[in-house]
C-alpha cells in the first residue's frame, strides 16, 4: 500500500512539472493550430472538406502527441539524475522500481491529459464544421493513448540508463520502424530465403507494432472498428509496456550514481 | 559512558572502483574505509575535497555499490530500503524540484517516507518553524537562495523524524550567519537523541561540533577517534611572547630549549614544549627580556589533517 502511495506521489510530482514547466504547452498550442488549421485546409478542397478536415486533425493529435511523448520521456529519468534531485529521493525508503514506475506513470497521465485536450479541440472543430463525430473518433483516441504509453515507456528505459540525445536518437528509431514492422515481415515473408523470412519474423514479433494501434483510416472515414480489434491492441500494448519497464527497472536498479 | 554506546553506522573496508573510460585501468576511490559511528553523537568525516567523503555517503546511501566491504545502518545492510524510514540525507549542495513551494517539497519527501497523512501537516509546518521558512512557505524554490536551500534540504531530511542523519558539507556555500543557524541546527539535533554524520572540509565546524571524527585522504581513514583525542596526541607546546630578546639568549633558548623563534618585529614568539617552558622563562627573565603572554598550544585538528594530507602527497 506504500509502495503505491510512492508511486503515485512520483506520478503526480512528474504531472505537476510538466504542467508547471510552461515548454509543453508551447508543443499543444502548437497542436490545436494544427486540428484548427484543418478548417482553412479543407476549405481549400470542393469536395470531402470533412474528410480532410478530420484526417489533418487526428494526424496532428497522434504526430503532436508522439512528439511530446519522446521530447518529455526522454528525460523523464536522466533529468532527475542530472539535476541531483535524484539523489535525495532515492535516500527515502523508495525502491528504484517504485521511483521508475511513478515517473512513467507520471508522464503518461501527463500526455494523456494532452491528448484529451487535443481531442476536445478535434471535437470542438468537427462539430463546427459539420463533420460527423462518432464511437470510432474516440476509439481512435483510445488507441493513440496507448501507442502514446508504449512510447513513453520506450524513452523511460533509454532515459533510464543513456543521455537525452542518444534517448531521442533510440526513440525516435524505434517508434519508426515500429510503424513498419508489419510490411517487414510482409517483405521477409516474399523472400526466397528461410533466413530472411525467419529474421524479419522474428524482428516483427521482437519490435513494437504499432501499426496495431493505427485506426486513422477508420476514424476518418467513419468505419466501424471490430471491439476485439481495440481488445487485442490494449492488451498488446500493456504486455509490452510491462516487458519495457520491467527491462528498465532492472537496468535502473544496477545504476550507480556516481 | 560513551564508549558503550551502540553502532548506528558501521563501515569495514569498503573498496569503490570505477573504470574511467573502456580500456583505461580502473580508479580506487575508496580504499579499505572503515569506522563506526555511535548512537546520538555527531561524527564529521574530514578530508580534502576529492578525498572520498562524498562516495562513502552514496555507499552508504545505497546511491553506489562498493565493490567490496560492507556497511550497515541501524544493523542493516545499506542495499536494503525499508529501514530507510530511520534515515535522513542532505545531499551536497542539494537541489530540489524547483518548480515546488518549500510546503510542497516537504509534503512530497513526507509521502515518499510514509508519513501518515493525519500527520504531515503538523510535521511540515514544525519544520518550517523550525528551520526558520515560515515566511516563504508558499515561495517556489527557484526563487530560494542558496542558504535557503540548504534549510530545506535540512528539513526533507527530517521530514520523517530519522533517528541518523547523514549531512554532506551542510555549511557549503553558506554565508556566516546561515553557518551558525545550521550549526544550531546540528547541535539541536544531537540534543534531542539522534546520530549524525556530517562530511566536511571546514575543520573549525568538526571541532565546534563533533563527538568523534575521521579523517580520509585519497580514499583512506588516517585518523579516527575523538576530537579531545586528537588534541591530546599532538606535543603539547606553549607560544611565549617577548619583547627585547638578545641575539645570545634567542640563540641559547633555540639550543638549550629547542625553541621555535618567529620574529614580530621589536617583539619575538618563542614556540617551546612545555617540558621547556619554565626553563626558557627563568633564561628570558635572567636575560633581561620582558615576557608580554604566555599562550599555551595544542596541536590542532587542523595540522593533524595536513600532516595526513601530506603523508600522501609523499
Amino acid at each position: 500500500m506504500r509502495t503505491l502511495d510512492q508511486i503515485w506521489a512520483i506520478a503526480q510530482n512528474t504531472l505537476r512539472e510538466a504542467v508547471r514547466n510552461k515548454v509543453l504547452f508551447g508543443l499543444l498550442f502548437f497542436a490545436l493550430l494544427m486540428i484548427v488549421s484543418g478548417v482553412i485546409v479543407s476549405s481549400l478542397s470542393y469536395v470531402e472538406n470533412a474528410r480532410i478536415l478530420q484526417d489533418v486533425g487526428l494526424a496532428a493529435i497522434r504526430l503532436f502527441g508522439v512528439a511530446m511523448a519522446i521530447f518529455l520521456g526522454i528525460e523523464v529519468i536522466s533529468r532527475e539524475v542530472e539535476r541531483r534531485t535524484v539523489f535525495s529521493v532515492l535516500a527515502k525508503p523508495i525502491s528504484r522500481g517504485a521511483f521508475l514506475i511513478g515517473k512513467f506513470l507520471g508522464l503518461t497521465l501527463t500526455i494523456w491529459l494532452q491528448v484529451a485536450l487535443m481531442g476536445l479541440a478535434f471535437a470542438a472543430v468537427s462539430l463546427l464544421a459539420g463533420a460527423p463525430l462518432g464511437a470510432v473518433h474516440a476509439a481512435f483516441l483510445l488507441m493513440v493513448a496507448a501507442e502514446l504509453a508504449l512510447v513513453v515507456a520506450i524513452a523511460t528505459l533509454f532515459s533510464s540508463f543513456t543521455t537525452p540525445l542518444l534517448a531521442a536518437f533510440f526513440t525516435t528509431g524505434l517508434w519508426l520502424v515500429g510503424g513498419l514492422s508489419r510490411e517487414l515481415r510482409d517483405i521477409g515473408a516474399a523472400s526466397d530465403s528461410a533466413w530472411v523470412e525467419g529474421s524479419t519474423w522474428w524482428l516483427h514479433r521482437l519490435l513494437p507494432d504499432l501499426q496495431s494501434f493505427d485506426i486513422a483510416i477508420e476514424a476518418a472515414h467513419g468505419l466501424p472498428v471490430e471491439a476485439s480489434q481495440l481488445l487485442w491492441a490494449l492488451a498488446y500494448g500493456t504486455g509490452y509496456v510491462a516487458l519495457l519497464l520491467f527491462i528498465a527497472v532492472a537496468v535502473f536498479q544496477r545504476r550507480q550514481f556516481r | 559512558m560513551r564508549e558503550e554506546r551502540a553502532q548506528v553506522v558501521v563501515v569495514e573496508g569498503l573498496e569503490v572502483e570505477f573504470r574511467p573510460g573502456l580500456g583505461r585501468r580502473s580508479k580506487r576511490i575508496l580504499d579499505g574505509v572503515s569506522f563506526s559511528v555511535r548512537e546520538g553523537e555527531i561524527f564529521g568525516f574530514v578530508g580534502p575535497n576529492g578525498a572520498g567523503k562524498t562516495t562513502t555517503l552514496k555507499v552508504l546511501m545505497g546511491l553506489l555499490r562498493a565493490s567490496a566491504g560492507a556497511a550497515r545502518i541501524l544493523g542493516h545492510d545499506v542495499g536494503e530500503t525499508a529501514f530507510r524510514r530511520h534515515v535522513g540525507f542532505l545531499p551536497e549542495n542539494p537541489y530540489f524540484h524547483d518548480y515546488l513551494s518549500a510546503r510542497e517539497t516537504l509534503d512530497f519527501y513526507a509521502r515518499l517516507s510514509g508519513v501518515p497523512v493525519s500527520e504531515r501537516p503538523e510535521r511540515i509546518e514544525r519544520l518550517l518553524d523550525w528551520v526558520g521558512l515560515r515566511h516563504a512557505a508558499d515561495a517556489r524554490l527557484r526563487t530560494f537562495s542558496k542558504g535557503m536551500q540548504q534549510r530545506v534540504g535540512i528539513a526533507q531530511a527530517l521530514v520523517h523524524e530519522p533517528k541518523v542523519i547523514f549531512l554532506d558539507e551542510p555549511m557549503s556555500g553558506l554565508d556566516p550567519l546561515g553557518r551558525v543557524e545550521v550549526r544550531d541546527l546540528i547541535l539541536r539535533l544531537r540534543a534531542e537523541g539522534r546520530t549524525v554524520l556530517m562530511n566536511t572540509h571546514i575543520l573549525s565546524d568538526v571541532e565546534t561540533l563533533c563527538d568523534r571524527v575521521a579523517i580520509i585522504a585519497e580514499g583512506r581513514i588516517r585518523y579516527q577517534g575523538s576530537v579531545e583525542d586528537f588534541s591530546a596526541a599532538g606535543e603539547r607546546a606553549s607560544d611565549i611572547l617577548v619583547a627585547g630578546l638578545s641575539v645570545a639568549c634567542g640563540a641559547e633558548l633555540e639550543e638549550v630549549c629547542a625553541a621555535e623563534l618567529r620574529g614580530l618585529g621589536e617583539r619575538v614568539e618563542l614556540r617551546v614544549a612545555e617540558k621547556h617552558v619554565g626553563d626558557a622563562l627563568s633564561r628570558l627573565l635572567a636575560a633581561g627580556a620582558e615576557v608580554i603572554s604566555v599562550t599555551p598550544h595544542r596541536a590542532s585538528l587542523e595540522s593533524i589533517f595536513l600532516s595526513a594530507v601530506e603523508q600522501e602527497v609523499q
